[in-house]
């Protein structure tokens, strides 16, 4: 109802009548990418969020049932689009314990370093995204350019500048790393050291829309499932790497980065601290790198399938975005029989974000939903 | 041998008579029936099982059962415990974690009932999640053959492109 006296006085002093508003963020891919959060709204406070997940569930997890697990760990690679490297050692490494592997030391090696160039590449897309939706184009622009370096290691190595078409498969990798990729991976991160110097002189619009923005306590945290950067810049200590040691990452002197204020920033600028901790790792895996097999011997030539030994295995690695897990369950047949991914967005994306959202401002949501290092793929599997 | 993984699960024995083993370093597998889930779990996160790292439904339509698994991580002993408990799966019902482990066990148990069709009694929401207006099946069930389903329900054998999804010697 339009009220009667709508004076110009009145317009500037009276309330609007009206009890509040449906709101859209999503699902237009440049935005949120896949996902849509359905948010009511009074005035420019948010009053309730509900995510709406659904956009690219491809239904891996029955998908992996009718596969064996060669053709698995290709598959894998798209459980994550910013990380496939990370989601390929996870499976990996399920396959490996179920079948009992004896993966060589060389093997390790490489997945490491793999893993960790993985993981600066995503903390790179994370830093670009996370840029343009505060409204600092450039940093997005030159995220993606410096990330091509990365690209072009893996296109080397692997084959994919995207999808690494399982490299890292049951038994080890599979090939060897060309010759002269040593240097040339060194000489990247001198690049990345580079963008580490560019992100960590900070920039005010930055700062200025993050500072204070979507405080996460650390119980609320713990209470809502939050793994990974998002639970260490709430102030807790834990990374898988560190708590069970898988691969040869109990070799490597490095160090857990971990924030105490809870918002936004915090989450942004652990990213940062990450990457020189990668960094760090990759450069020793380089100066221990053993000589020798690649794979294990038995599982160089793959004609026929294997059959997977019964019994069921849980795995747990650390990939950018926080904790990944593999279930999976075999009856003694060449396919595994039931597969579970435990992504750690699932629970980012749907009650971290929603709690997150509610009370919050309108202008803040880009930068409470990309701080949360989002990444659609892997939570709707 | 002594290690931190024989003390907890002799201690859970101790507390509750449950089968229970020590798979490797790290993870421990215990069996229980799914009467005593919410007492045991409740326990479980006093000792220190606070994550609730995933809750996951395999399906054994030979022996008539849906196995539930719960994975618990520690943060202090790092020790991962695997709740086992089975449940009739022509009647899927099952008590909710939700008091315990709050909106983490509620969104992992809506995702499994829209795959699965389990019931959690006591989920306060359990709406479609990822699979908006589906009516058939619970997709994920062993006995749900997606091929057959797609040429009964969506394709078209008239239809000249959706042709080549059936098979021409039948």
């Amino acid at each position: 109802m339009i009220k009667q006296n709508n004076t110009i006085e009145n317009l500037f002093t009276s309330t609007p009548d009206i009890d509040g508003y449906d709101f859209y963020f999503g699902p237009t891919h440049p935005g949120s990418g896949n996902f849509g959060v359905k948010l009511k709204l009074h005035g420019e406070r948010i009053e309730s969020a509900k995510a709406d997940p659904g956009y690219l569930h491809r239904g891996f997890e029955k998908l992996m049932e009718y596969r064996i697990p060669i053709q698995n760990s290709m598959l894998s690679d798209r459980l994550c689009v910013l990380e496939p490297l990370g989601w390929n050692l996870v499976h990996a490494e399920a396959v490996d314990e179920l079948m009992g592997n004896d993966v060589p030391e060389r093997a390790k090696y490489i997945r490491v370093i793999m893993a960790e160039l993985s993981r600066i590449q995503s903390h790179i897309i994370w830093y670009g995204v996370f840029s343009i939706a505060t409204g600092f184009d450039t940093g997005f622009k030159i995220a993606f350019g410096y990330r091509d370096y990365v690209l072009d290691l893996f296109e080397m190595i692997t084959g994919g500048r995207v999808y690494p078409a399982g490299y890292i498969c049951p038994g080890g990798v599979r090939r060897d790393l060309p010759e002269g990729t040593e240097e040339k991976i060194l000489k990247v991160l001198d690049k990345i050291n580079e963008m580490i110097d560019f992100e960590e002189k900070g920039n005010p619009v930055l700062e200025a829309r993050t500072k204070g923005i979507g405080i996460l306590k650390l119980e609320d945290a713990i209470r809502l499932g939050a793994t990974g950067p998002v639970l260490r810049a709430s102030g807790m200590r834990s990374d898988v790497r560190i708590e069970e040691p898988y691969e040869v990452y109990d070799r490597f002197d490095f160090d857990i980065p971990v924030r105490l204020e809870g918002d936004a920033y915090a989450r942004y600028y652990l990213g940062i601290d990450e990457m020189i901790e990668s960094i760090k790792i990759i450069k020793q895996a380089l100066k221990q790198l053993p000589g020798g097999d690649y794979i294990t011997p038995s599982l160089k030539k793959i004609k026929l399938a294997k059959k997977l030994p019964e019994g069921e295995v849980y795995v747990r690695n650390e990939v950018a975005r926080g904790e990944a897990a593999i279930y999976m369950v075999s009856n003694g047949t060449e396919k595994p029989y039931r597969t579970k991914v435990r992504g750690p967005d699932f629970l980012h994306m749907i009650p971290v974000l929603e709690f997150l959202l509610k009370g919050a401002h309108i202008a803040d949501i880009p930068a409470i939903y990309w701080s949360l290092n989002v990444c659609p793929a892997d939570m709707d599997r | 041998m002594e290690t931190i993984e024989n003390k907890i699960l002799e201690k859970i024995k101790s507390t509750f008579r449950v089968d229970g083993v020590v798979q490797r370093e790290r993870r421990i597998w215990i069996t229980i029936e799914s009467e005593r889930l919410v007492k045991i779990c409740q326990w479980l996160k006093s000792e220190g099982f606070v994550h609730l790292s995933a809750i996951s439904v395999t399906d054994w339509p030979e022996e008539d059962c849906y196995e539930i698994t719960y994975h618990l991580w520690s943060y202090n002993e790092k020790i991962l415990l695997t709740v086992k408990t089975k449940i009739d799966r022509d009647n899927p019902l099952i008590d909710s974690v939700v008091p315990i482990w709050s909106n983490n066990a509620q969104i992992h148990e809506r995702e499994l009932h829209e795959l699965f069709g389990v019931k959690f009694h006591g989920n306060p929401d359990l709406s479609q999640l990822f699979l908006e207006d589906w009516e058939g099946p619970p997709p994920f069930r062993k006995d749900f053959d997606w091929r057959e389903y797609l040429q009964k329900e969506v394709f078209d054998p008239k239809n000249l492109r959706e042709q080549g999804y059936y098979d021409k010697t039948k």
